[in-house]
């Protein structure tokens, strides 16, 4: 089922990236590669945009979800068709994303399963399969969750931010806090056994005692989750929270403040039973999500979807990484123009330094670390005497301590070669 | 042919640049076409061979009633820091052309240059430009001329050098108002240097105006002030094109070339005079460049982390670049002086002087786009002058320079006289600015209908750096000022020395005022601790009068430096941010273990109103 040949180009395809790179990954992915077990689709509706929120979303207006899909069907078959060869590729964990997946209508996600299946092996949570979905607690309903579960999803990611009202609304972001443990709820009685929730701190004005009973509240919830991701809050150029910071509407919270935050919630989540398997990533033993650790520890995995992020690996060599095009219209003109290949921009080919960088970057704020043979004998050792870093049967690891300082530390270790 | 030697004076922005291309082509020196084109070409040479000559002043002819005129134009230097070199090349006129816009009306430096022009006994002729705009209002802007520079009101001249309306009549009035040149007063030859420029190939450029007798090329000619002798290689004028000429008589205006390799052997102001044949005195009003503010120019460090995490350290350009960078600048300014700097907590750097700040400006700019360092600039400071108990007069440019109290009688610092202009509402507010800075009050003067000119003497060492900003802000950008020094005055001055982490960091010193002395300590204290940033240790932050301990601050150690987020696939997008925050460092000058950033030397001169 390898495509016989490869459509040309169209310039609109090639933001930022030279057109020669862009053939090239075409060449590459249609070409023989190491299996590719993980997918990312991005869904780019939401119905209203959060301040903080740089993902590529817009507010839906839900004409257009029809027609997305459309494109998303030809964009997976293309995908499909580059996987590995089989006529229906085994994947081991997908990961739909956004935007807000589940503000896609039930019938659209009935299209968007019923291809999913058709042209690929999606793993079941018995063969150790994992599928997320990302659900706004808002937009949950019991026949979503029905058709996820009938579909192979294994696992919704719930956005509950906070469960304090007053910093929701800081953040822009609407739901009602109840709806969060409603959500859940009806996603278990689905039969979807793992869920998670995602968490926001250091919100300007929120006090290490409003984290705390945020966190209480995270644990207290039934059912309860597994897995937990807790973000401080980032200010990310060209959203309305940095807008309103630099404007002066607020202050960002106090460096100390937000340590402290990060070590309560460390040490609550341990108490719990949670360990950090990841900076800002918690879990039960064996309930980490394998979807993300792909990504951090450089797997290949497809991308579908406006500004889908994806790579392909190579070996020693590091990998293709792209982007989708970011907006819905660029991005459907370019999959229907040509038979469905994705409409990449920033191709970077396979470089080793670069991937050296990468895996010491995404690697070392793992739990588990990377191998030491990645790093320079002398700067390892300077991280190891700061008592940020152990080097321990050929792996190297963050120390609690190093944790606080994982940026510093892999600027330091990804130059120093 | 008649003689005609003049400048055109104006406020920055009112049309000295516009207003003389339009002379010039209204005299056809060129034609409009040719004027493009001509001027594009010999710019394509210029730029080919790697040099750009400005031509200081520029020869055109003219007729007014079968009679046939030489016009020389004369350019001045246009900011406030050069108002010695203005002043040269006033003296190499005999008029000039005062341009205000008519929709701006008077300003400070309109003022200054007028007081100066009328100091060079120059005929002033007062021209109103802009008239085309649809906010222009001559007649108050005539008014204004006539309050503030008493020239009347009738004689202003409407142009636009947009529109070239009015030009003719202002080239008639050129030509019949202003004064030839005097005539000889010596058999004696002598020219004024009133500029001068490096040219890569030819060396320097001297731009001079003859007063009396005559330069041929292969004279043998003798700076009377700088006392050295060069021979004549080369003369001629810009016309705006170079044409070579045999030699330059009296009356005259044009360039010379001698062979002479550095600017520092041409000083502006120089009487230029026959070697074998020498006059017996120089023109007056020559005057040694006189620099006013200092700083120092350090090495900047790069490749450690903000935090003083170690990393591949190197010294972003070490000191042997950067005295390679400021040798081959001075070749081109001599206007700067530098020497050799050490400081315990700094190690090698260079003390530079400058005419005024924006001088300081250009010249840090040039070093590193020119010279490809980067540098840490410290606070500027002025002169100090010190009496010692035993009589002796010392000059110090450098606050960590100042003797021990007890040592001598007294410190004197530099005070200017400064003007501004000033719609009439913020008189309060900037009469308590000025309080504030130690000001006196000298005059208040009426100029229009809602305008006034303040007149105070204040030290320069309180105008050296946000003044200006401030007087702009209270203003809402309508003040303006201009200022000049009058000499030195003695005051109760004592040193404030910082400590960093324990070290005195001599650069981060400050002469203030005794009663400022707390305040200003304090203040400067805060401003550090949000300059420097965290380290992986406590810094503690003092200042100190002596050895009493005056303020206090402590700057908390580091304690992250993770990002929360991954952005799920997006690796490149993470890469790209540590890629960024690590090109992104600050430029710092390490001190003991800590790096201190550029922004926090200049935090010395914060005042903090
Ligand atoms: N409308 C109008 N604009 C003018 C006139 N003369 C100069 N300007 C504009 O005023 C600005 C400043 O002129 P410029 O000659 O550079 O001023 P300089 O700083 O005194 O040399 C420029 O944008 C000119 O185009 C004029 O007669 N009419
Ligand atoms: S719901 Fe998520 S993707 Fe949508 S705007 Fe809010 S944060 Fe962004």
């Amino acid at each position: 089922m390898l495509p016989q040949a490869l459509p040309t180009l169209p310039p609109a395809d090639v933001r930022g990236t030279e057109v020669g790179d862009a053939r090239r990954l075409r060449e590459a992915l249609a070409g023989a590669h190491g299996p590719v077990r993980s997918l990312y689709v991005h869904v780019p509706f939401c119905f209203h945009k959060c301040h903080y929120c740089d993902f590529y979303s817009f507010v839906d207006t839900q004409d257009r979800q029809g027609v997305f899909v459309d494109r998303l069907l030809e964009e997976l078959r293309r995908s499909a068709a580059c996987a590995g060869g089989a006529a229906r590729p085994r994947l081991e964990t997908v990961f739909v994303g956004g935007g807000t997946p589940s503000l896609l209508a039930v019938d659209q996600w009935r299209r968007v399963l019923d291809g999913l299946h058709r042209m690929f092996d999606v793993a079941r949570a018995g063969e150790g399969g994992e599928f997320t979905v990302e659900c706004n607690p808002e937009t949950v309903t019991a026949e979503l969750m029905g058709v996820l579960a009938a579909g192979g999803v294994t696992r919704v990611s719930v956005g509950a931010q906070s469960f304090n009202a007053a910093h929701l609304k800081t953040l822009e972001r609407w739901h009602d806090p109840a709806n969060v443990e409603r959500a859940l709820g009806l996603a278990a009685d689905a039969g979807i056994a793992r869920r998670s929730l995602d968490l926001i701190y250091a919100t300007p004005g929120q006090t290490l005692e409003e984290w705390r009973a945020d966190l209480e509240r995270a644990l207290g919830l039934a059912p309860g989750v597994e897995h937990l991701s807790a973000y401080a809050l980032t200010y990310e150029p060209n959203t309305a929270m940095t807008a309103r910071l630099e404007r002066g509407d607020f202050a960002r919270a106090d460096e100390d403040l937000e340590v402290d935050m990060y070590d309560l919630l460390v040490a609550r989540l341990r108490d719990a039973g949670m360990e950090r398997y990841e900076v800002s990533n918690f879990a039960r033993p064996g309930a980490e999500c394998r979807h993300n650790l792909a990504y951090w520890r450089q797997e290949s995995w497809l991308a579908a979807g406006p500004s889908a992020s994806g790579h392909l690996g190579v070996g020693e060599a590091g990998g293709w990484r792209w982007k989708n095009v970011p907006r819905l219209t660029d991005w459907m003109e370019g999959v229907a123009s040509s038979g469905g290949w994705s409409p990449a921009q920033d191709v970077e080919p396979p470089q080793a330094g670069r991937a050296r960088a990468e895996r010491i970057m995404t690697g070392l704020r793992l739990r588990e670390g990377i191998d030491a043979g990645l790093l320079d004998a002398t700067a390892a050792r300077r991280e190891v005497e700061r008592g940020w870093m152990v080097v321990e049967e050929g792996r190297a690891r963050l120390t609690d301590a190093g944790f606080h300082f994982a940026d510093g530390v892999a600027r330091r270790l990804m130059g120093s070669r | 042919m008649q003689i005609r030697n003049f400048s055109i004076i104006a406020h920055i922005d009112h049309g000295k640049s516009t207003l003389a291309d339009r002379l010039l082509q209204a005299t056809n020196a060129v034609s409009e076409r040719e004027a493009q084109a001509q001027f594009l070409d010999s710019m394509d040479i210029e730029r080919e061979r790697g040099i750009t000559i400005k031509a200081s002043a520029v020869t055109v002819f003219h007729q007014i009633g079968g009679e046939k005129f030489m016009l020389n134009f004369i350019d001045t230097p246009g900011h406030v820091d050069f108002t010695y070199e203005v002043s040269r090349a006033l003296t190499a006129c005999e008029g000039a052309l005062l341009v205000v816009d008519a929709t701006q009306g008077v300003q400070a430096q309109t003022v200054a240059n007028a007081y100066l022009a009328v100091n060079q006994n120059l005929e002033l002729i007062p021209v109103i430009n802009k008239i085309d705009l649809p906010s222009a209002r001559p007649d108050e802007v005539a008014m204004e001329i006539e309050q503030v520079i008493g020239l009347p009101a009738e004689d202003c001249i409407l142009v636009s050098a947009k529109t070239g309306q009015g030009i003719p009549e202002l080239l008639e009035r050129i030509c019949t108002r202003l004064p030839g040149p005097r005539t000889s007063t010596m058999d004696f030859t002598r020219g004024l240097i009133f500029d001068a420029v490096y040219d890569d190939y030819r060396g320097v450029i001297v731009y001079l105006r003859m007063f009396d007798g005559t330069l041929k090329v292969g004279d043998k000619v003798r700076m009377m002030g700088a006392q050295r002798s060069f021979v004549v290689t080369e003369l001629g004028k810009y016309t705006p094109k170079p044409v070579k000429a045999q030699s330059l008589s009296e009356g005259e205006t044009g360039y010379l070339v001698a062979n002479i390799k550095t600017l520092a052997d041409v000083r502006i102001g120089d009487t230029v005079t026959q070697e074998y044949t020498p006059a017996p005195e120089p023109l007056p009003g020559y005057q040694e460049p006189k620099q006013m503010v200092f700083c120092d120019f350090y090495p900047a460090i790069e490749g450690d982390d903000e935090d003083g995490s170690p990393g591949q350290r190197k010294a972003a350009s070490d000191f042997e670049e950067l005295r390679d960078a400021i040798t081959k600048l001075s070749l081109n300014d001599a206007s700067f002086t530098f020497q050799t700097v050490h400081s315990e907590a700094l190690g090698f750097g260079f003390r530079c002087g400058f005419l005024g700040l924006l001088h300081m400006d250009i010249i840090q700019e040039r070093l590193e786009r020119e010279g490809g360092v980067k540098i840490i600039q410290t606070a500027p400071t002025v002169t100090y002058q010190v009496k010692m108990h035993d009589g002796e007069e010392r000059e110090i440019h450098n606050p960590a320079d100042l003797p021990d109290p007890g040592t001598f009688d007294e410190i004197r610092e530099p005070i200017v006289k400064i003007d501004i202009m000033l719609p009439e509402r913020c008189i309060g507010d900037v009469m308590k600015l000025c309080q504030e800075r130690r000001a006196e009050f000298k005059a208040q003067q009426f100029i229009s209908e809602g305008r006034q000119m303040l007149k105070y003497e204040i030290p320069l060492a309180e105008i050296i750096y946000d003044f200006y900003d401030k007087l702009k802000s209270l203003t809402s950008g309508y003040g303006t000022m201009d200022y000049d020094v009058t000499g030195f005055h003695a005051d109760d001055l004592v040193k404030l020395d910082i400590l960093v982490n324990g070290t005195p960091v001599e650069a981060l010193s400050i002469i203030v005022h005794r009663d400022k002395a707390t305040v200003r300590g304090r203040l400067l204290c805060q401003k550090l601790r949000e300059q420097i940033p965290r380290h992986q240790f406590e810094i503690p932050i003092q200042a100190a009068i002596g050895s009493k301990v005056i303020a206090r601050e402590t700057i908390k150690s580091v304690r992250k430096d993770v990002t929360a987020k991954c952005y799920g696939g997006d690796v490149s997008r993470k890469r790209k941010l540590l890629e960024k925050q690590k090109e992104g460092k600050k430029r710092m000058k390490s001190v003991g273990q800590v790096n201190i950033p550029q922004e926090a030397f200049m935090a010395v001169l914060e005042q903090g109103e």
